[in-house]
C-alpha cells in the first residue's frame, strides 16, 4: 500500500536525495526548531523558509549575543543552511494570502512557540491539519501541547532549569550550569517526528501533527541519570557530587594533568583494564593494595584516586594520551573546541567542514553527524539572506507573474 | 493502535546504550524490533546491576527501558550456523542495526556488502565511536568522546574543572541521529528499491550537540566562544542563574529599559532604578559584574518561590531551577508523556520511566512492554518468521548456535 512519495518541492526538488520532493514550510522563529528544518534540507528537502521582511531576528540577540554591528550570527548559519528564503509580511492579508497558497501545496510545516502564541498567530497545526488533512505540522514548543504551562515562554533556559540537571552538572557549592544541549535534542526530536510522519503519509496519503519541546529535549538529555532517579531516587542525583568523590576511579573520572589540561577514564570493569592501566601509568598490577576491583573500588578507593591524581598530574596531558592510545585504553585528553576545530578525524568524516566565503575568508563550520553511503547529506547553500529567493519562489514554484509579484512589493506583504 | 512503522522489522545487534536507544525509538512507533544476543550474558547491559557499573534499585532500570517493546533472539553468531539463522533473517528484514565494531561484524560474516547481498533492500546502520573514515581506532565510551567535544571544559565558572553533560548524554543523541538517518535511508529505499549503509557516530553526534557554543568556534577561531565564562560577566545579566534565598532562579529577560524597570519595580531595592550604572542597555552590558552583585544582593533575601510569582504576575520569564524530584511531580512532565508508569515483571509493579518525547496526533507511540527476557522468543522467531521446523530447531541447540 503506497499513497505515492510526496512531490510539493516540484521543479525544486533535490532528485538524488533521501528527502527528494518533500517540501517543507519553515516558520520557526528560535534556533532549535530552525535546525530541525536545516536537519531535513541537509538530507534534500526543499526548505522555503518564510520568515518577516527586515533584519532577521535572532533568538541569541535578546540574550545579548547577537551580532555585533555588520558581523553575522554564527549559528544562523548552521541554522538556516540549504534553505531558501521568502520575505513575506503575515500581517498584510496579502502577505497571508501567499503563505496560505504555499501551505497548500506544502508537504510539512515546522512552527515554534507555545500553543497558544501560534493559535494567536493563526498557525494552530490542529487547525491546518483539519483544513488540509495530507498536511504535516510539526510544533516544536517549550513545554509540550498539554499541561497547565503549555504557554510558557519557550525558552531554553527555561526548559534546562525544569529538568532537574542544571544542580548536577557542577562542583558542589557552585551555581548550576545551563549547556544549550537540551536544545539541539529537542531539534533532533522534531526532526525526527516529521521523519516518522512522512513515513505514515506516504503508506497512508494522511498528514498529522507532530510535537516536540524544549522540556522533553532536556529531559531526554538528562536521560540515564534520571532514570536511574526514577528507579532508585535518594539525594545521590538530587545534588552535585565533588569529583573526587567517586565509587570507582577508573570510570567516569578526570584528574588533572600537568599543563592544566584534565585526563578522563571510562574503564567500568576494572578487571579487565586494570594489567595495562597500572602498568602504563607505573603502578605496579600486583599491588597488593589494588589487586582486586573490590578494593580498587571499595576499602582502597580513594587512596588510588590520590595516587592517580598525583600520578597523571605529573606529566604533560600529550604525554598521558601518547601513553593511553600506545595501549588503546579507554581514556582520553578533554579538549576545547580547538580540538575539532582541526581535528582530521572530524573533517574526514564530514563532521566539521572547511568553507570559504567572501564574508569569512575561510572559516569551518559544523558538517553532518549522520553519514549515509548513497544519499548523503550535502551543502548546496549557505543560509540566505532575508527574502533572498523571493522572486523564484513565488515565480517557479507558485507560478506567479511579474504583475503580480509587483503588486505585492508595492503593497509591502512581500521584500 | 497499529504503530507508524508497522511493518517495519528491524534487526538490533546491539550492545550498552547508544545503538539499542536507536531502536528503542523505532520499537516505540510499532517497529518489528528483534534484538540480537549472544546466548550466554546477552548485551552487556543486562549484567549493569551484578558489575556495579551504575546505581541501580531492584529492577534493571538501565537495560529495561531502552530495550523496550523488543524481541529477543538469542544467537552465536561465532558459529556458522549462527550465522546462517542471522542471514536468513537479513532475508525479511528491513534494517539492519549495530553497533559493535566494523571489525567484528567482518568476522560474522554480517558485514555490508554481504548483507546488501543477500537483501539489497537492507538498510545497513552503524553506531561507531569515531566515524566510519580516518585513522582512529580505540574503544569509545560517552565520556571519552565527550571529552573531544571541546564542551566539557567551556562550561561553568572561570577555574573549575570540565563538566560532563551527564551518564549517557552523547550515546543518547547518538542513538536517536542513527534512528533519523534509518528513517531517511528508509525514504529513500522507496525511491530507488535499494537500502544502503549508514553511520552515526558518537563522535559526530557529541559535535552537533555542541553547536550552540561550537558553531561560533568554528567560524571564527575566536577565544571568546571557547573559554568557560562567569556568570559575574553575561553580556545581558538580565538573562541569567541568580541565586534566591533557597535555590536558583533562571531569569530569561531581555535587556530593554522596559524590561529592566519592570524587573525593577518587583525588587525592594529603589536605588537600582536609579543607578546610572544600571541606567541604559550599553551600561547594563558594560556594568554587568556590578549589576549581577546587586541584583545577588536583593535576590538572595527572600525565597525562590517568591520572586517566581512576583515575577510570573508581571509576564517576566523565569523557572525555579529544579531537581529530578521535582520533575517527577511536574504535571507538565506527565500530561505530555514525557514520563509513564509501565509493569515491570521483574519486580511485579508498575515503575516510572521515560516516556514518549516525540508526540504524534494520529499514530502515537507507546510503551507496550519493558525489555525481553533473554532470547524469550529465540524458538518462536525461528518456525514462525524463519520457517525452521521444530526438528531443524533441535538441531540447531544441539549445534550451539541457539541456547
Amino acid at each position: 500500500m503506497s499513497a505515492g512519495l510526496a512531490s510539493g518541492a516540484g521543479a525544486f526538488s533535490e532528485p538524488a536525495a533521501a528527502l527528494s520532493g518533500v517540501l517543507l514550510v519553515d516558520l520557526s522563529r528560535d534556533f532549535g526548531f530552525a535546525v530541525s528544518a536545516a536537519m531535513l534540507a541537509d538530507f534534500g528537502a526543499t526548505v522555503v523558509r518564510v520568515e518577516a521582511p527586515g533584519a532577521r531576528r535572532e533568538a541569541s540577540a535578546d540574550r545579548g549575543e547577537g551580532p555585533r554591528q555588520g558581523s553575522r550570527d554564527h549559528r544562523a548559519e548552521l541554522a538556516h543552511r540549504n534553505k531558501r528564503s521568502l520575505a513575506l509580511d503575515l500581517d498584510k492579508a496579502e502577505g497571508r494570502a501567499v503563505l496560505d497558497e504555499l501551505l497548500a501545496r506544502a508537504d510539512v510545516v515546522v512552527v515554534d512557540g507555545s500553543p497558544g502564541e501560534l493559535e494567536t498567530r493563526g498557525l494552530c497545526p490542529e487547525h491546518l491539519v483539519a483544513r488540509r488533512p495530507e498536511l504535516i505540522v510539526a510544533r516544536g514548543s517549550g513545554f509540550g501541547p498539554k499541561g497547565p504551562d503549555r504557554d510558557l515562554s519557550p525558552f531554553d533556559e527555561l526548559a534546562a532549569a525544569r529538568t532537574g540537571m542544571m544542580p548536577l552538572l557542577p562542583q558542589p557549592g557552585q551555581p548550576p550550569i545551563y549547556s544549550g544541549a537540551g536544545e539541539m535534542y529537542a531539534a533532533l526530536l522534531l526532526a525526527f517526528g516529521v521523519a516518522l510522519a512522512l513515513h505514515h503519509r506516504e503508506e497512508t496519503g494522511r498528514g498529522q501533527v507532530v510535537d516536540a519541546s524544549l522540556l522533553a529535549g532536556n529531559m531526554y538529555g538528562a536521560s540515564l541519570d534520571l532514570q536511574a532517579f526514577l528507579a532508585i531516587g535518594g539525594e545521590q542525583f538530587l545534588k552535585p557530587l565533588d569529583l573526587m568523590d567517586t565509587g570507582n576511579p577508573m570510570s567516569g573520572t578526570m584528574y588533572e594533568a600537568q599543563d592544566g589540561k584534565w585526563v578522563t577514564l571510562t574503564m567500568p570493569d576494572t578487571d579487565r583494564w586494570w594489567p595495562d592501566f597500572a602498568a602504563a601509568v607505573g603502578l605496579d598490577p600486583a599491588d597488593p593494595d589494588f589487586d582486586t576491583h573490590a578494593k580498587r573500588c571499595g576499602e582502597n578507593c580513594q587512596l588510588l584516586v590520590s595516587r592517580l591524581q598525583e600520578i597523571i598530574g605529573g606529566e604533560p596531558s600529550a604525554h598521558w594520551r601518547r601513553i593511553f592510545d600506545e595501549r588503546k585504553l579507554s581514556t582520553d585528553v578533554v579538549e576545547g573546541f580547538a580540538h575539532p576545530a582541526s581535528d582530521p578525524q572530524a573533517l574526514r568524516n564530514g563532521y566539521v567542514l572547511e568553507r570559504e566565503d567572501a564574508a569569512l575568508g575561510a572559516h569551518r563550520s559544523l558538517g553532518f553527524p549522520i553519514s549515509l553511503f548513497e544519499s548523503p547529506a550535502r551543502l548546496e547553500r549557505s543560509a540566505p539572506a532575508v527574502g533572498q529567493h523571493s522572486e523564484v519562489l513565488l515565480r517557479d514554484l507558485l507560478g506567479y507573474d511579474d504583475a503580480r509579484i509587483q503588486a505585492l512589493r508595492a503593497c509591502g506583504a512581500l521584500a | 493502535m497499529p504503530g507508524v512503522l508497522e511493518g517495519i522489522r528491524v534487526i538490533d545487534l546491539t550492545v550498552w546504550f547508544q545503538g539499542p536507544v536507536a531502536a528503542q525509538h523505532l520499537a516505540d512507533f510499532g517497529a518489528e524490533v528483534i534484538k540480537v544476543e549472544r546466548p550466554q550474558g546477552g548485551d552487556q547491559g543486562r549484567g549493569v546491576i551484578s558489575v556495579k557499573t551504575m546505581p541501580t534499585g531492584d529492577w534493571n532500570q538501565y537495560f529495561l527501558v531502552i530495550n523496550r517493546n523488543k524481541k529477543s533472539l538469542a544467537l552465536n553468531l561465532k558459529e556458522a550456523e549462527g550465522q546462517a539463522i542471522l542471514h536468513r533473517l537479513v532475508e525479511k528484514s528491513d534494517v539492519f542495526l549495530s553497533n559493535l565494531s566494523p571489525a567484528a561484524l567482518e568476522g560474522w560474516n554480517l558485514g555490508y556488502e554481504k548483507l546488501a547481498a543477500l537483501n539489497p533492500g537492507i538498510v545497513y546502520a552503524t553506531n561507531t565511536g569515531y566515524g566510519t573514515r580516518g585513522e582512529v581506532d580505540k574503544p569509545s565510551f560517552d565520556m571519552t568522546v565527550q571529552a573531544l567535544s571541546g564542551l566539557m571544559p567551556r562550561l561553568g565558572e572561570p577555574g573549575q574543572p570540565p563538566v560532563y553533560l551527564g551518564v549517557g548524554s552523547g550515546d543518547a543523541y547518538g542513538g536517536m541521529m542513527s534512528a533519523l538517518g534509518i528513517l531517511l535511508a528508509l525514504r529513500r529505499r522507496r525511491q530507488t528499491g535499494r537500502g544502503q549503509r549508514l553511520d552515526a557516530s558518537l563522535y559526530g553526534a557529541q559535535l552537533f550537540l555542541a553547536a550552540p557554543m561550537l558553531q561560533g568556534y568554528l567560524a571564527t577561531g575566536s577565544d571568546h566562544y571557547a573559554k568557560q565564562r562567569s556568570r559575574r560577566e553575561v553580556p545581558n545579566p538580565l538573562w541569567n542563574l541568580y541565586p534566591a534565598q533557597d535555590g536558583w532562579l533562571s531569569l530569561c529577560l531581555e535587556n530593554s529599559d522596559a524590561a529592566w524597570l519592570r524587573l525593577c519595580g518587583s525588587l525592594d531595592s529603589p536605588r537600582l532604578e536609579e543607578d546610572a550604572r544600571f541606567a541604559s542597555s550599553d551600561a547594563r552590558c558594560e556594568n554587568a559584574p556590578a549589576l549581577v552583585d546587586a541584583l545577588d544582593a536583593v535576590l538572595q533575601v527572600r525565597p525562590a518561590a517568591d520572586w517566581v510569582a512576583a515575577w510570573q504576575a508581571l509576564d517576566i520569564p523565569v523557572s525555579p531551577v529544579r531537581t529530578f524530584e521535582e520533575l517527577e511531580a511536574d504535571p507538565q512532565a506527565w500530561e505530555n508523556d514525557y514520563l509513564l508508569s509501565t509493569w515491570c515483571e521483574a519486580v511485579q509493579r508498575e515503575v516510572k520511566v521515560r516516556g514518549l518525547p516525540v508526540g504524534l496526533s494520529e499514530t502515537p507511540g507507546q510503551v507496550a512492554k519493558l525489555g525481553p527476557e533473554l532470547g524469550e522468543h529465540t524458538e518462536l522467531l525461528l518456525t514462525e518468521l524463519l520457517g525452521y521446523s521444530w526438528d531443524e530447531v533441535a538441531e540447531l541447540k544441539r549445534a550451539g548456535a541457539i541456547p
